[in-house]
């Protein structure tokens, strides 16, 4: 589904990824793991295409096709998914309205009917019960106010709501009690399946004890220096990363 | 125009013979003192950033009976259920509207008279002793002790007929005590260009609300120029909302005295500019008695090379303890080449007092506009959505549905014109 070769990355003149290579099957659940620094951050939003992370070599390829011309909602459309490890708060925007045009945006691409103000409310509704929100949350801006727990469930609905096939779920555990932990964890184990992939960027082991990657890796200073199963991730808990590092 | 053409159409006004012998005097030392201090240039402090040259590079004439056309599809000006009071180049024009018999509508000279032809005080600005000077029009309204308007009334300004009218009402607005109405003032013109300059007072009596909507709405080369007097008495209540839209040039002067203990004021105003446009709003909130309250909240969005000025000014003085004031300008720019200038002050005098303020001026949100895109909204329709964001918390303030309809109207319209 997700090929990287080669995929060098610059951001502001400085070279953070240093040849990357990662094939992410349909279906498969791959964690990267890493130190801050190491690289983590920079590559997930090179797949999504934020300004400024320039790649100077190698490519990314999604379904057999090149995504470093596309603009970022090109790629959102063709299927992508980025869950934010600081999901961006936007004032006066509210949030049912947002995933409104964002849910009709990729019903327009997929050439079906999109929902009306009536229809989507329904919709959105039955998704917030699987994330365990309350429908206040719909009637805020954007991330308004709050919690970073609430955040990061905010953005588990717009995934159930966009229906990507690649997922990346970007230190989605970092802040979150172990209740919204266990409810996320819940939601991704539910989403996945046979034709749906999973990265997920990780600093802790924790996350790794509710959601199981099929492999992990191991990034330092912008290279994969090892890859595995998931006991590796057990094995980087108990001994660090210092033995990896060259 | 050059001090020979305004002289000319001061002439113009003396002859016409319908005016008391005590106006004409008091036009007379306001011309004269309009042409000692003149046309203000950017040297003038308050006008530092006001480029006049449109003004002084064309010449207008004041209104003949003849310019007046009642040809005017009066239907597209139309706000839904409100009353409709129609103002043709200055001149209330009574048989096409429809003032609520609560709304008593007097001529100027009619309101002089009841009120022993004591004139209302200005500033003296120039534009302001210009309106003194050459004011032909202009009319009074007064809603009586205990009366509520059940609907907002629209008193809609068309100017009509010939492309260079300068065009000097004044308008005075009582509201008498215990009494409440919404006054929408719309400024509109048939023509592409026309000078407006107007002077406003309301009079808020104790216990009173007015609810006051203006809505600059004016064809492309237009010049507009307004003074505000309110006056407002005890536990009286003053919301102002301003909606700028279009214009070459636009200037709101708001003097807004809190002459009464536990009075409250808010004013607040979305202004949207492009190409060329230029749009001021110099406010002076007086706090002089105390227990009061008054907010400024003013928010722009400039496109191309349009500038605009927010001069907010808040005087506490010494008498007005227990006062509760806050002033917010934010600024959204879409161009590189749009500019805003953004100074809101304070003053206080008393030493037991709430006050706030804060500006911000910015581009669009580029983490706001990756996080939309990443969620496949392409980047004009996050741009759009960024932009309403903005001004829907003003937006949203204004509770008559109507009136929010038919302004998000014409913030659409903009929109599309704008896209980024």
């Amino acid at each position: 589904m997700l090929e990287i070769n080669n995929l060098h990355v610059e951001v502001e003149n400085k070279e953070i990824l240093s040849g990357i290579d990662l094939k992410i099957k349909a279906g498969e659940m791959h964690a990267i793991m890493g130190l801050n620094g190491s690289g983590k951050s920079t590559l997930s939003n090179a797949i999504t295409g934020r300004d400024n992370y320039n790649v100077t070599k190698g490519d990314i390829i999604y379904k057999n096709e090149s995504i470093l011309e596309m603009e970022p909602n090109e790629r959102a459309l063709a299927g992508i998914f980025m869950s934010f490890q600081y999901p961006t708060v936007i004032p006066g925007v509210n949030n049912t309205y947002f995933l409104r045009a964002a849910v009709n945006a990729k019903k327009k691409y997929m050439g079906e009917k999109e929902y009306d103000a009536a229809s989507f409310l329904k919709f959105v509704k039955s998704k917030l019960k699987e994330v365990e929100m309350d429908t206040k949350y719909l009637k805020r801006a954007v991330n308004e106010g709050f919690s970073g727990g609430e955040k990061k469930r905010n953005e588990m609905l717009q995934l159930l709501c966009l229906e990507p096939e690649f997922a990346i779920m970007d230190e989605t555990d970092s802040g979150l009690d172990i209740d919204a932990l266990k409810i996320i964890s819940k939601g991704i184990n539910k989403y996945k399946n046979s034709s749906r992939s999973f990265l997920v960027i990780t600093h802790y082991q924790r996350l790794l004890k509710y959601i199981e990657p099929d492999i992990v890796h191991v990034l330092i200073d912008g290279k994969i220096v090892k890859s595995g199963g998931k006991d590796l991730a057990l094995e980087l808990e108990e001994k660090g990363y210092s033995w990896l590092e060259s | 125009m050059n001090v020979n053409d305004y002289q000319n159409e001061f002439d113009k006004i003396l002859s016409r013979k319908y005016f008391p012998e005590r106006l004409i005097n008091s036009r007379k030392k306001a011309f004269s003192k309009f042409l000692d201090i003149g046309i203000p240039s950017r040297k003038w402090e308050d006008w530092r950033h006001t480029d006049l040259s449109f003004l002084n590079k064309n010449d207008f004439r004041i209104s003949e009976t003849n310019d007046l056309s009642k040809n005017i599809d009066i239907a597209k000006y139309k706000i839904k259920n409100t009353y409709t009071l129609i103002i043709i180049n200055g001149h209330y024009v009574e048989d096409i509207s429809d003032a609520p018999k609560e709304l008593k509508v007097l001529s100027n000279l009619e309101y002089l008279e009841q009120n022993n032809w004591e004139q209302k005080k200005k500033k003296d600005t120039p534009f302001d002793l210009l309106n003194t000077s050459l004011c032909d029009s202009g009319m009074s309204f007064i809603i009586g002790p205990d009366t509520h308007i059940d609907k907002p009334v629209h008193i809609l300004f068309i100017c009509s007929g010939d492309e260079n009218l300068i065009i000097n009402p004044q308008i005075n607005i009582d509201i008498n005590r215990s009494s409440s109405a919404t006054i929408i003032e719309q400024y509109a013109s048939e023509v592409s260009s026309f000078f407006q300059n107007n002077c406003v007072f309301a009079s808020i009596k104790e216990n009173a609300s007015l609810n006051h909507l203006r809505i600059f709405s004016n064809a492309n080369k237009t010049i507009n120029i307004s003074s505000s007097y309110i006056d407002q008495s005890d536990d009286s209540n003053y919301q102002y909302f301003q909606f700028v839209d279009s214009g070459a040039l636009q200037r709101s002067d708001i003097y807004n005295t809190l002459k009464g203990i536990n009075s409250t004021c808010s004013l607040s105003g979305i202004t949207l500019l492009d190409d060329n446009k230029h749009s001021a709003t110099y406010i002076t909130t007086d706090h002089i008695m105390p227990n009061c309250t008054s907010f400024q909240n003013f928010k722009s969005v400039l496109n191309n090379k349009s500038s605009g000025v927010f001069n907010g000014r808040t005087i506490v003085r010494e008498d007005s303890q227990k006062t509760n004031s806050k002033q917010s300008n934010k600024n959204l720019l879409l161009s590189d080449k749009a500019t805003m200038n953004s100074n809101p002050q304070l003053e206080i005098y008393a030493d037991d007092v709430k006050c706030a303020h804060g500006s911000t001026t910015g581009a669009l949100d580029k983490e706001a506009l990756f996080y939309m895109q990443s969620r496949g909204i392409d980047r004009e329709s996050a741009s759009s959505l960024l932009i309403r964001g903005f001004v829907n918390e003003l937006m949203e303030e204004i509770d008559n549905k109507d009136l929010r309809d038919h302004l998000f109207t014409k913030f659409n319209n903009w929109l599309i014109k704008n896209k980024k």
